[in-house]
């Protein structure tokens, strides 16, 4: 267990993570030697601007995609050292939510939710009801995505994501698709699933307010490479706004 | 007029047996073909699907082996398949003329391919999210394939069988040749060699009936499972 001082468990653990790409003008890394540590229990951010390797990064720590070089780890497992049924109980134990949603648009949102139990079995999931009830959408378990809007289908995935009770959440731009103040209730609902259900959750964004509300922490990509790693400033809470209009008349009337 | 119309349905009623039995001896065709279909062309433009560059199930020899497979079947002038198979279905059923089983075996395996391909289009339209999403829960191979992919997929594998039972109609017509039998053998026994024309039609207008009906059934059941 790779432990600094009391108290303080590195969960996940990248070691100069690099992957490459034959493009046309030769070779080129979209992941370029990144070292990170991410601690258990925190919001950790990746940001950086669009083909930063960001999205890669984040998909290293559930197998999504694989590191031309270098060691990944989550919880001491050697992620690229696993049989493919290991691998499947090592992503049994990862939630992710995606920038599109990603919801299967010919099941109800019930089945939605349901679908990662039919996959395996977990120990003490949690129920449609109590996930619907949580992500705010108690009504609609029976609908479909196509009869949602972004903010709901967005709150489906993540109830998709919990109901399994992961110990990990990675969050791909969740909420780039979607408005201003449907992106304040997403990192609303994700702030309060990281109180509820003990786990660690990380985003990757390019959006600035995201980070600053939800992280304590978050590394900075440029070009593949890592840049910085910032302690986020702890957060001025944010005014909200009772709806749409007040909020435009805010930025735009009183600048 | 009056008498023409009498006329005629009396013959219809004179050649209703001989309409029935090819109308039977297409079904018998037919059902081989769609069971082939579904039990061997489903899984057959699933591996083409999986196995293809950059797919979850990444094997270029599997791939390229089904891939030449059903190019080979659809490439064949299908009548020159019928004939060509002739030894084959002989060393397997026995005969290989006079009986609509025999004539299936073409018929067979042109659905095969045939239905592989649409498989294969069918899947490629699922948007690349959802096999990335069941690749993140862990979902094995078989669980990807039947709860993510048949999922999305459904409603485009029901029309694209749709589709290739209208042209099964049509490669079975051919199937007289080898003593198949079936409505296309009587169309032409009929109307062509005895100058029957009216019986004929009377078969054309039987065989683009069955066709509307399945075609409107096909896609009256790929709209009701279509959620999307």
């Amino acid at each position: 267990m790779v432990t600094d001082g009391p108290g303080v468990f590195r969960l996940i653990n990248m070691n100069s993570v690099t992957k490459t790409y034959q493009g046309k003008n030769g070779p080129f890394n979209a992941v370029d030697k990144v070292s990170l540590k991410v601690e258990e229990n925190e919001i950790f951010g990746l940001i950086g601007e669009s083909g930063a390797g960001k999205s890669t990064l984040l998909r290293f720590i559930n197998a999504l995609e694989s590191p031309t070089e270098g060691y990944v780890s989550v919880d001491d497992t050697d992620v690229f050292n696993l049989s493919r049924k290991q691998l499947r109980q090592h992503q049994k134990g990862i939630g992710m939510i995606f920038q599109q949603f990603n919801l299967l648009n010919n099941k109800s949102v019930r089945e939605n939710i349901q679908l990662p139990l039919e996959l395996h079995k977990y120990e003490k999931p949690l129920t449609v009801e109590e996930v619907l009830a949580f992500v705010g959408l108690p009504d609609k378990a029976d609908n479909y995505p196509s009869q949602l809007s972004g903010g709901e289908k967005q709150r489906v995935g993540i109830a998709r994501a919990l109901i399994t009770r992961p110990k990990i959440l990675l969050c791909d731009e969740p909420t780039s698709a979607l408005d201003e103040s449907t992106t304040e209730e997403i990192v609303d609902v994700l702030k309060r699933a990281h109180e509820a259900f003990d786990m660690t959750i990380l985003v990757v964004t390019h959006e600035l307010n995201v980070i600053k509300r939800m992280c304590r922490r978050c590394a900075v990509l440029e070009k593949g490479r890592l840049i910085d790693i910032i302690d986020i400033a702890p957060k001025t809470r944010k005014q909200s706004y009772k709806s749409y209009h007040d909020r435009v008349l805010k930025v735009l009337k009183n600048g | 007029m009056v008498d023409a119309v009498r006329e005629y349905i009396v013959r219809v009623i004179e050649f209703w047996p001989a309409l029935f039995e090819s109308l039977w001896e297409t079904g018998i065709m037919m059902g081989f073909a769609m069971i082939a279909a579904i039990l061997l062309g489903l899984p057959l433009g699933t591996l083409l699907y999986l196995t293809a560059k950059g797919k979850p199930m990444e094997n270029i020899y599997i791939y390229q082996l089904s891939n030449f497979f059903v190019n080979i079947v659809r490439s064949f002038p299908f009548l020159l398949l019928v004939v060509a198979m002739q030894p084959f279905i002989r060393a397997v059923y026995g005969r290989a003329t006079g009986d609509p089983v025999a004539a299936s075996f073409p018929m067979m395996l042109i659905a095969i391919a045939l239905y592989a391909r649409f498989v294969q289009q069918s899947l490629l339209d699922v948007p690349r999210g959802v096999t990335e999403t069941a690749h993140s829960m862990g979902a094995s191979r078989l669980q990807l394939v039947w709860k993510f992919l048949f999922v999305e997929s459904r409603s485009s594998l029901i029309i694209g069988f749709t589709t290739a039972f209208v042209s099964f109609i049509s490669y079975s017509t051919i199937m007289g040749v080898v003593g198949g039998g079936g409505i296309g053998d009587f169309a032409i026994r009929y109307g062509y060699q005895r100058y029957e024309t009216d019986i004929m039609y009377t078969a054309i207008i039987v065989i683009i009936i069955i066709v509307q009906i399945i075609q409107w059934l096909g896609l009256k059941l790929a709209k009701k499972v279509d959620k999307r």
